[in-house]
């Protein structure tokens, strides 16, 4: 608006308030049809899941139960309360560990003695809470929530690594760089309905499938891959059994599928970054004699951060939402292993039809979205460099 | 690393031989090419599946003897895969209609027109790019089954609305040409104002024109997300005849057991298209994607 009023001038102050409604109009008339649909179909159904959360709800609406249905999942709010605490103790710690005495002479070292003394007793308080939450709690819930971080920890830490990789070696002067790129972008871009099925096959439990005849070679008996309910731990000898003892065979086969389909999507992004730091930074360090070496873990990594911090966020958020290939790619003899929380939630409501209690447990899923969200801009945050 | 490890490794680099740069240049190489074998893969053993005889996907076979073609004609045949085709056709087109329409339209006012309550309805729209599905899926399928409030016709389960509308605007297309229109030179306007242009003609006739890599992008994206859509059409379609290609691979999947050569011609069928359009596009598509840094 402000060089239209330059450039004319002759233009009555009237005629700009016309103008003015008439922008107001216009923004309205024109953002309505988005905001119609976003309202009615994103922001609408938040309200209406945490008012069907406090109704028994079957699939028609029963009677109004208030808390009952987030009681279900907790068992008394008195266990989450001791969780939260825990939880508030433990972050209280870690501010402690990095911030506290500072001004003080040996300020580090006290900080850090109190620190880890916080930290561990926000620990114990968190694991106590989580033990009686499990006693008297809903145990599918809290179990699909330890399937849901190994399936998370399993995916975003490799595919960053290996994104990457893949993004710094094709930024080098390599020929064929293009083709490369668009093959390792092809898994993030055909439907996961369909390459789910040719993991099915290749990760079958047959003596004769492809992952079975390759561990074959290397001298190791056919395995049970995507049926397989134990954890991967107890499959290598150790004794440890059920979903404590880490993720079971069947979530590693859906891992490894997941990693597949998304480091393409991470190398695309890692690649428009490295191109976005400073050529002369690089030739500087050069001269300097710096190493590639040096040169990639002094210069790159710290320049890439806010890329790496964006992609980490992005993969958890997306493996909490993850859902597609899970549900293809389970069968019912992984049993709960394998039952992340979006798959639990959906089977609440589509097989068991209790409306209630799924919105509820879908609502306790958005409220840790959104606190694992704030966490990772506090503590990634705060050591990412903007240059 | 102090300067007592950088040092030596600094020296060595420095006299790097000629032989030792070509070793590491193949390593480089290597990697590159097992990382592409390992993406690739599964897309040739998927092919090679599909047109082998059932015997030969047991006795786990390479590559078949001779490519059985008619396995995509009983694929084709045994499901409904013409129906669900046409079906997933459908839906791709209507939501990529009503996408392109909603999103330009407040792209353009977002980035361009002042008006009272911007900010905030902007602000909204980006906040619903993190709501998982899991919380919206259930009262939008009750308001889809006409739960909620009356929907014309009753329940919009086994329709076309089901399939499209809730998909027909999103925040992250919205987002992508707003960026991209706030950049135009406002003398652009002030030019077209003066010869007596308002805001929906400016759109239409000089703003959309240059535009043509950005809205690209949103139709690539939106392309994908409807094609590969499967949860939301699965809860909404009951019927055989109303589903799309992706709920139809999964009950074929489901009765086809296995038959692994159908299943892999299945599976081919579906994805042809998206690896058509991707060929067709794939410079737009990774730089959209690199451009905007978001998730499609």
């Amino acid at each position: 608006m402000e060089s239209s009023k330059e450039l004319i001038p002759t233009k009555s102050s009237s005629a700009f308030k016309k103008q003015a409604r008439r922008d107001q109009i216009t923004g309205i008339l024109f953002t309505f049809p988005a905001f119609l649909i976003i309202f009615i179909f994103g922001i609408f159904p938040i309200g209406y899941s945490i008012y069907m959360s406090l109704f028994n709800w079957q699939v028609t609406k029963g009677p109004f139960i208030g808390d009952k249905n987030y009681l279900l999942i907790f068992g008394s709010w008195w266990n989450l309360l001791v969780l939260v605490a825990g939880l508030g103790l433990f972050v209280l710690g870690f501010f402690v560990w990095t911030r506290a005495f500072q001004s003080i002479n040996n300020g580090q070292r006290l900080a850090h003695i109190a620190g880890a003394l916080v930290l561990i007793l926000g620990g114990v308080i968190f694991i106590t809470g989580w033990g009686m939450m499990y006693e008297t709690g809903n145990k599918d819930f809290l179990n699909s929530l330890i399937v849901t971080i190994y399936y998370a920890l399993g995916t975003v830490p490799a595919e960053i690594i290996l994104g990457l990789v893949l993004a710094y070696i094709l930024y080098q002067d390599i020929i064929g760089k293009e083709a490369f790129r668009i093959i390792y972008f092809l898994p993030y871009i055909t439907p996961s309905i369909s390459t789910a099925v040719v993991f099915q096959i290749i990760f079958s439990s047959r003596e004769t499938s492809l992952a079975n005849t390759i561990i074959g070679l290397f001298g190791i008996d056919p395995l049970r891959w995507r049926f397989e309910p134990k954890p991967v731990l107890n499959l290598l000898g150790f004794d440890v059994s059920g979903l404590a003892g880490g993720p079971s065979l069947a979530l590693v086969t859906i891992i490894i599928f997941g990693i597949w389909s998304f480091v393409g999507y991470n190398t695309v992004i890692f690649l428009s970054g490295l191109g976005n730091i400073p050529k002369e930074i690089y030739e500087a360090a050069e001269m300097d004699g710096a190493s590639k070496w040096d040169r990639f873990w002094h210069i790159t990594i710290p320049m890439i951060s806010p890329v790496t911090f964006y992609l980490t966020l992005i993969g958890f958020i997306g493996t909490f939402k993850a859902f597609n290939h899970i549900y293809v790619m389970r069968t019912p003899s992984a049993q709960n292993t394998v039952v992340t929380t979006s798959l639990l939630v959906f089977d609440r409501f589509y097989k068991a039809n209790q409306y209630g209690v799924a919105t509820a447990q879908a609502i306790v899923l958005f409220v840790i979205i959104l606190g694992l969200t704030l966490a990772q801009n506090k503590v990634l945050g705060e050591r990412v460099f903007y240059g | 690393m102090d300067n007592s490890t950088v040092l030596p490794t600094l020296k060595k680099d420095k006299k790097e031989s000629p032989a030792s740069r070509i070793l590491g240049k193949a390593g480089l190489y290597l990697i590159l090419i097992v990382g592409a074998v390992i993406f690739i893969f599964p897309f040739f053993w998927m092919i090679s599946n599909s047109l082998m005889t059932l015997g030969e996907t047991i006795t786990r076979q390479v590559w078949p003897k001779v490519p059985q073609w008619i396995n995509y004609k009983e694929a084709w045949d045994g499901a409904n895969f013409s129906k669900y085709f046409i079906n997933s056709v459908a839906v791709t087109l209507g939501t990529l209609t009503g996408l392109l329409f909603t999103s330009i339209l407040a792209g353009y006012a977002f980035g361009r027109i002042d008006f009272k309550g911007k900010d905030i309805l902007f602000g909204l729209f980006l906040a619903t790019m993190m709501i998982p599905e899991s919380v919206t899926l259930i009262p939008n399928y009750l308001l889809i089954r006409g739960n909620i409030f009356p929907l014309p016709g009753g329940t919009w389960i086994n329709t076309y609305w089901a399939l499209t509308v809730p998909f027909m605007a999103n925040a992250f297309s919205i987002f992508l040409l707003r960026q991209f229109f706030a950049q135009i030179p406002n003398e652009l306007w002030d030019a077209a104002r003066i010869d007596g242009c308002d805001h929906l003609r400016f759109l239409v006739q000089i703003v959309m024109p240059i535009s043509k890599a950005p809205i690209m992008t949103v139709l690539l994206f939106g392309f994908t997300a409807s094609w590969n859509a499967f949860q939301w059409p699965l809860l909404v379609t009951t019927r055989d005849t109303w589903r799309p290609l992706m709920v139809g691979l999964y009950g074929f999947v489901q009765e086809a057991g296995p038959y692994t050569h159908w299943l892999m011609a299945g599976a081919v069928i579906t994805i042809i298209p998206i690896l058509i359009v991707y060929f067709l596009t794939q410079k737009q598509f990774t730089q959209g994607i690199a451009t905007t840094g978001l998730k499609g």
